[in-house]
């Protein structure tokens, strides 16, 4: 295990920030996908709850941040398990291309789907030529 | 193996790039895209792979715990079959018009000998649990025996 830590650099900076003091997270998978006005963008957060996420716009980045508040219950045995408990933390630079104020997002069965308007100034325009 | 198409790093900034936290951020996210796609074999949460579980028991109940997100849950199949419990899902991806499908299917070997008939399947914010109950003789019991 820890010949992996030290050859994946991911997984090597997650047991410094660990080390820090701060809880450790993992990026979930997400898809985002170019469209004609926006990007769509599709984080799975399986385990978290809509309470749990946490969705904010600052500058230019978009932060993503999902609790997960499930706890093996008293009494139970763990005999065998890939499920992490870790919390998801993603965040993403746009560098102004996106319209804040118009984000649409919608978190169902563990899967955040949120449409990103782009900003007016990235569409594309189409320029008369005299 | 996956193969992904290389975009030059410095063409990339007009897209998306990951939080930046410190100066190495950019190339600390080219050798993680760079992991993650050799290492993608080793991975088993992405979409259209198999998904991941986790086993518990307690005296009663032997229970399962599958991370599904996004499955609908009237696909959602839950069997049991020679003593296995057989999950599988399908999941329908949107990204704008166009839409994929996945089908998940996964195999449990269950340790305990279980009840089929009541067996019990709740889904919520992306996880499935199933719960299968022991039979009477598979749990622990409790015989007193009175001391001469």
């Amino acid at each position: 295990m820890s010949l992996i830590t030290t050859l994946i650099p991911s997984r090597a900076r997650a047991l410094s920030h660990l080390e820090n003091g701060a809880a450790a997270t993992i990026k979930p998978h997400y898809e985002l996908v170019d469209n004609k006005d926006g990007y769509g963008l599709t984080v799975y957060l399986p385990g978290v709850a809509k309470n749990d996420l946490e969705l904010t716009a600052e500058n230019n980045l978009l932060r993503i941040i999902g609790r997960r508040t499930w706890r093996q219950p008293e009494g139970w045995t763990s005999l065998y398990s890939e499920l992490p408990e870790e919390s998801f933390e993603m965040t993403l630079e746009h560098d102004h291309a996106i319209n804040i104020d118009q984000i649409h997002a919608e978190l169902r069965e563990g899967v955040l789907r949120a449409s990103l308007p782009k900003a007016e100034a990235l569409k594309p325009r189409k320029i008369a030529v005299n | 193996m996956r193969i992904e198409s290389y975009t030059y790093p410095g063409n990339r900034r007009t897209g998306w790039t990951n939080s930046a936290l410190s100066p190495w951020t950019g190339l600390e996210n080219e050798i993680d895209r760079l992991f993650t796609s050799a290492l993608s074999g080793l991975n088993n949460a992405l979409p259209g792979r198999q998904f991941a579980i986790g086993l518990y028991q307690d005296r009663d109940n032997t229970y399962v715990r599958a991370e599904l997100p996004g499955a609908n849950r009237e696909e959602i199949n839950v069997e049991m079959v020679d003593g296995n419990l057989q999950i599988s899902a399908a999941r329908k991806q949107r990204n704008g018009e166009s839409g994929e499908s996945f089908f998940l299917s996964r195999t449990i070997g269950v340790p305990e000998d279980v009840q089929p008939d009541r067996v019990a399947a709740a889904y919520e914010n992306g996880i499935l649990t199933v719960t299968l109950p022991k039979r009477e003789e598979a749990k622990p019991k409790k015989v007193s025996i009175a001391v001469k």
